[in-house]
């Protein structure tokens, strides 16, 4: 009780540089937090652009099918497979996709692109097709066709225009011809996305292919993403085989997975390199105090007290300096976690393995940020706080008194 | 310079405290030198790797070939005018070559190419083709044995047309003046990797190329390399004077994409510096302060007989700035070694990262004056700026409150 | 290419109609007047043939060229075309068979399928397309005819039904009433914007038939684009071609 009441005092003796001392500690912690969010929310923001847009959290092909996306391999049995999904608890959303390559003609000019016949009714819960509509409307009529501004523009052609695909048919390679109508124009911000793809509805995608049934790639989003790695309920695993495969995706996207692997790593260095340069404030700043007191303790110890009480008593000291720090350095760390939660970090125009991240950033709070880093933060002082508490209990009383100004 | 004696007294007194500020001053220092030379060096390696693969530092086109590529956009291609871009001081090699979309097919296989004309020997001193050659033999100019000409294939285009070493490669296209463009060729290499730039490329010799697309004398792009390429901006500069008909694109633009994201990476990279920095400083302040304020008696001691406010916060402001020069100095001799280590053999990553189109493998560092030299500008800054308020607040000192005090 | 075709057989019609004074002022509604003119025409196609002589000049502001070819046709689904000139060129062929297309190429003595991907490129660099060349024509099937009379033209506008596949949103066919011949054939969008038209002028006697010898058609969405086709002879009955012309082996063989 003695002991708190005095540190506590001796603390607040030299209201400025405890002040100080605090921010030094405070401000690292915030530092570290906001580091750490922006780690965070990047990382979500690449995951979710890597997912979210189009492709899924996990994919079902054909062994094979994404080396060459060949148009003749494709999964006859994709309705089972769908139901299969259907009663899986993990899954929130999947959606068909017959895929194949072909030329766009309007009436003015012809390009080539990737045709994605698409389930409309499933593809809304999966990707972002249908909010990333800027004019016009999704899929409703069976001959409507959604072409992205680019590709829009290439063809000179508006809402309502007249669109020719044509492709060669699986398996025959027969020409294969069909007349759609622009319903609407995307723009997802991905260049690769909006300058090359265009969405049919499935059946008439089948019917142009001459597929009778079947699909060419299920994407799969679960409740939980964590699911596409972890896989709880095995559906990946059941529905791979000899002629089928199931992939999270992780493993389509190798190199992504690889990088976020490394940005983790990232934050543990930022931080460890940040709290010993502050550490070494903190030594110092104790040092200073003891030293204005070294007449006090030297009178301590003169009248009996002993060594380990004033150990005791500077690392009573520097626990409360680390919990005021942590105090400031949380609150300052919220406020502006969450105004940049809000708000974003611009960062600018940034793509990183083809995922774009052109708007700005929003920061993630997490739990951890707020009981482990503080944690660390206490042992930190702590141990910062070793080498002037030992000093203090070291202290000759003969020699403190001589050292009189 | 009695100051200068004053001020080095003065921090030698209370040692253990100078040592930790130094410390942290040090430890701030190498940090920043540490993460300018790997961002810097690291990216300097990227952008060598892909400059010398296919881009070349600086690209010259006819108009807006760059934006919107079409076949009859072509620079007349004279010894002249490339001894002219030759003579250009800091340009050391040229490679010219010509582009064309085409059909490719063999067997009864077909696939869209693009035809890339390149000039076998001058390719060899521009980019690095010639090691990128994984099967088959390098090609030249000459008809082979049978009275065809050779073609070298990006892997893609070898997957899809399941096409070896030694069949024979149909090319479709439409030539500059119309006309439909046909012919065989043998394959005689195929280069670089599944998921390389040249995946989808078929390289034929440049007159070869030329002749298949009725495009005499003709090529679409100057690829260069310079000899010093940091100067890319100038040398572009003299270029677009020396060459008022020809647009000149420097490899910022060629690969707008990832230019702009290692633009903003580094920018990521200063703020976390930034802040670093800022924290150890604060620790600094403090020690500064908690100086100044013990000697607050010395102070108005000096101040009563005669020493100017001025005098006295300048000697704060050397005291601090001594220890900043300190630990710059202990700074450079740890960190010259840790950074040489890096320039020299530097971590590979497990796995290359793609940044807007480019592979990144290693992390190297560069060995730099400006490695050393902008954090050391960045330390004093803030050690001026730190010194500041405790320096006012001693000249500020009133002699005979001072003097009162314990 | 087809639509050149298409033109000979209509004025083809045309004109056999007229030889055998068919009544095109009847009291039928302009509907049926204009099916008839049409299916007349389609009528006369069946089991025809014809060979012609043609300069094809294919202008672009980067370049110009001239070629010139021998084009047979046998009823509506087949083509034989190959090109005489320039000599970098001679011997390309190009054969049809329904929807399918070959081209030959004679420099590298290959027999190439043309694949969808390239059906609607442009046929030899001209402004046509490979598909104008297969499209069939089918047209009073596929599409709504409305004829309007002037005092000097007959003017036939085709509109695609709903499940036509075509990128044309509106054809309209002009022709000359006094000659019975084809003035100007014109492609529009959706929105009633002419994106091309092909111009038939100078006509000439071709064994007692006549009929435009200049065909022009320019794209006007490519300025300075513009591609013209001369029948420097057409005859309609061929003593030389057969059903063996319009094979693959004809494509590589001697001329």
């Amino acid at each position: 009780m003695l002991i708190i009441k005095l540190a506590l005092r001796n603390l607040f003796r030299n209201t400025r540089r405890t002040l100080l001392t605090v921010l030094l500690i405070g401000c690292s912690l915030s530092a570290l937090i906001l580091t750490d969010a922006v780690l965070l929310g990047m990382v979500d923001v690449m995951i979710e652009s890597l997912t979210k847009t189009l492709s899924g959290e996990a994919q079902v092909h054909r062994q094979g099918f994404t080396d060459n996306y060949d148009v003749d391999l494709y999964m006859p049995e994709s309705a089972s497979i769908e139901s299969q999904l259907e009663n899986d608890p993990s899954v929130a959303a999947y959606a068909s996709r017959v895929i194949s390559g072909g030329m766009i003609s309007s009436s003015y000019n012809v390009g080539a692109g990737i045709i994605y016949g698409v389930d409309a009714d499933q593809e809304r819960h999966l990707s972002k097709l249908a909010a990333a509509i800027t004019l016009g409307h999704y899929l409703e009529d069976a001959n409507d066709i959604l072409i992205g501004e680019p590709m829009a523009e290439l063809l000179e052609i508006k809402l309502g225009d007249r669109v020719v695909i044509t492709q060669a048919e699986a398996n025959t390679g027969e020409l294969s011809q069909a007349l759609f109508r622009v319903a609407g124009i995307f723009k997802f911000g991905v260049r690769e996305l909006d300058s090359n793809i265009v969405f049919i509805n499935i059946s008439q995608a089948r019917k142009i292919l001459g597929i009778k049934q079947g699909s060419h790639e299920i994407a799969i989003l679960f409740h939980d993403v964590s699911s596409a790695d972890l896989d709880p309920t095995g559906l990946l695993s059941s529905l791979t085989d000899d002629t089928t495969e199931a992939l999270g995706w992780r493993a389509l996207n190798k190199d992504i997975a690889a990088m976020l692997e490394m940005t983790n790593y990232s934050s543990l260095i930022v931080g460890a390199i940040l709290f010993f340069l502050a550490s070494l404030g903190v030594i110092n700043s104790m040092f200073m105090s003891i030293y204005e007191r070294i007449y006090e303790f030297g009178v301590a110890k003169a009248i009996g007290t002993r060594p380990f009480d004033l150990f005791q008593l500077i690392m009573v000291e520097a626990l409360f300096l680390a919990l005021l720090s942590c105090i400031l350095g949380m609150s300052v760390g919220a406020i502006l976690g969450e105004w940049y939660a809000t708000n974003g970090i611009p960062l600018g125009e940034m793509e990183i393995s083809g995922i774009a991240m052109n708007n700005n950033i929003p920061t993630v709070l997490a739990s951890h940020q707020f009981t482990n880093f503080p944690v660390y933060v206490i042992l930190l002082t702590l141990t910062a706080a070793l080498y002037p508490a030992r000093f203090a209990a070291n202290i000759i009383p003969t020699d403190a008194l001589h050292r009189s100004l | 310079m009695l100051l200068l004696k004053l001020a080095f007294r003065n921090i030698l007194r209370q040692r253990r405290r100078t040592i930790l500020t130094v410390l942290s001053m040090t430890g701030g220092y190498i940090l920043c030198c540490l993460s300018f030379s790997l961002t810097e060096g690291s990216y300097k390696n990227v952008i060598r790797i892909f400059t010398m693969d296919h881009t070349g530092h600086i690209q010259i086109h006819r108009d807006d070939y760059l934006q919107r590529p079409k076949v009859f956009k072509g620079i007349d291609d004279t010894p002249q005018q490339r001894q002219e871009i030759l003579s250009q001081p800091g340009v050391h090699s040229i490679a010219p070559r010509v582009f064309a979309p085409a059909l490719a097919y063999a067997g009864t296989r077909n696939t869209p190419v693009q035809i890339v004309g390149i000039e076998p020997q001058l390719e060899k001193t521009t980019s690095r083709l010639f090691d990128k050659v994984n099967q088959g033999q390098y090609f030249d100019v000459n008809l082979n044995a049978d009275g065809y000409y050779s073609a070298m294939l990006g892997m893609g285009v070898a997957e899809s047309l399941q096409i070896k070493i030694g069949d024979e490669l149909i090319l479709i296209s439409q030539g500059a003046d119309g006309s439909i463009a046909n012919d065989i060729y043998i394959v005689t290499a195929l280069v670089g990797t599944r998921n390389s730039w040249d995946r989808n490329k078929v390289y034929l010799p440049l007159s070869v190329a030329q002749e298949f697309l009725s495009f005499y004398g003709k090529v679409h792009q100057y690829s260069l390399l310079l000899a010093d390429e940091s100067a890319v901006d100038s040398i572009t500069q003299s270029l677009t004077t020396a060459l008022p008909t020809l647009t000149i694109n420097p490899w910022m633009q060629v690969e707008a994409t990832f230019y702009n994201s290692m633009e903003a990476d580094k920018r990521g990279n200063r703020f976390t510096l930034l802040i670093i920095v800022f924290i150890v400083f604060i620790g600094v302040l403090n020690t500064v302060l908690m100086s100044v304020l013990e000697r607050t008696r010395e102070f108005g001691v000096l101040k009563a007989i005669g020493s100017r406010p001025g005098t006295i916060a300048g000697l704060i402001l050397i005291e601090t700035m001594m220890l900043a020069i300190m630990s710059l100095l202990v700074g450079v001799v740890i960190a010259a070694p840790i950074i040489a280590w890096f320039a020299l053999r530097g971590i590979a990553l497990p796995d290359p990262i793609d940044m807007g189109g480019i592979e990144f493998g290693f992390m190297t560092g560069e060995f730099s004056v400006g490695v050393f030299a902008w954090p050391m500008l960045l330390i004093m800054a803030f050690a001026i700026a730190v010194s500041i308020p405790p320096g006012i607040r001693a000249a500020r000192v009133s002699p005979t409150r001072a003097m009162g005090s314990f | 290419m087809n639509l050149t075709l298409h033109a000979a057989l209509l004025i083809l019609t045309v004109t056999f109609a007229g030889l055998c004074h068919a009544d095109l002022n009847s009291k039928a509604t302009s509907a049926e007047r204009a099916k008839k003119l049409i299916d007349d025409m389609e009528a006369l196609y069946r089991g025809d043939i014809s060979k012609a002589l043609i300069t094809m000049q294919v202008v672009t502001p980067q370049y110009q060229r001239s070629m010139e070819m021998v084009s047979m046709n046998q009823g509506r689904d087949n083509a034989f075309i190959r090109i005489l000139s320039p000599k970098k060129d001679r011997g390309i062929a190009t054969l049809k068979l329904d929807q399918e297309m070959w081209n030959y190429f004679p420099k590298i003595n290959k027999v190439i399928k043309v694949p969808p991907s390239m059906m609607m490129g442009s046929w030899m660099g001209s402004d046509f397309t490979n598909d104008d060349l297969v499209k069939q024509t089918t047209l009073t099937e596929e599409y709504d005819l409305a004829l309007v009379e002037t005092v000097d033209h007959y003017t036939i506008t085709l509109t695609p039904q709903s499940q036509t596949v075509t990128v044309w949103g509106k054809i309209d066919y002009v022709i000359d009433k006094t000659n019975l011949v084809p003035v100007s054939q014109r492609f529009y969008d959706d929105n009633n914007v002419m994106v091309r038209h092909l111009e038939f002028s100078e006509l000439r006697d071709y064994s007692g038939r006549l009929l435009p010898s200049r065909l022009e058609m320019i794209p006007l969405n490519k300025p300075g684009h513009k591609t013209l086709v001369i029948y420097e002879s057409l005859n309609f009955e061929p003593i030389d071609v057969n059903d063996s012309d319009f094979t693959l082996r004809n494509l590589q063989s001697r001329f």
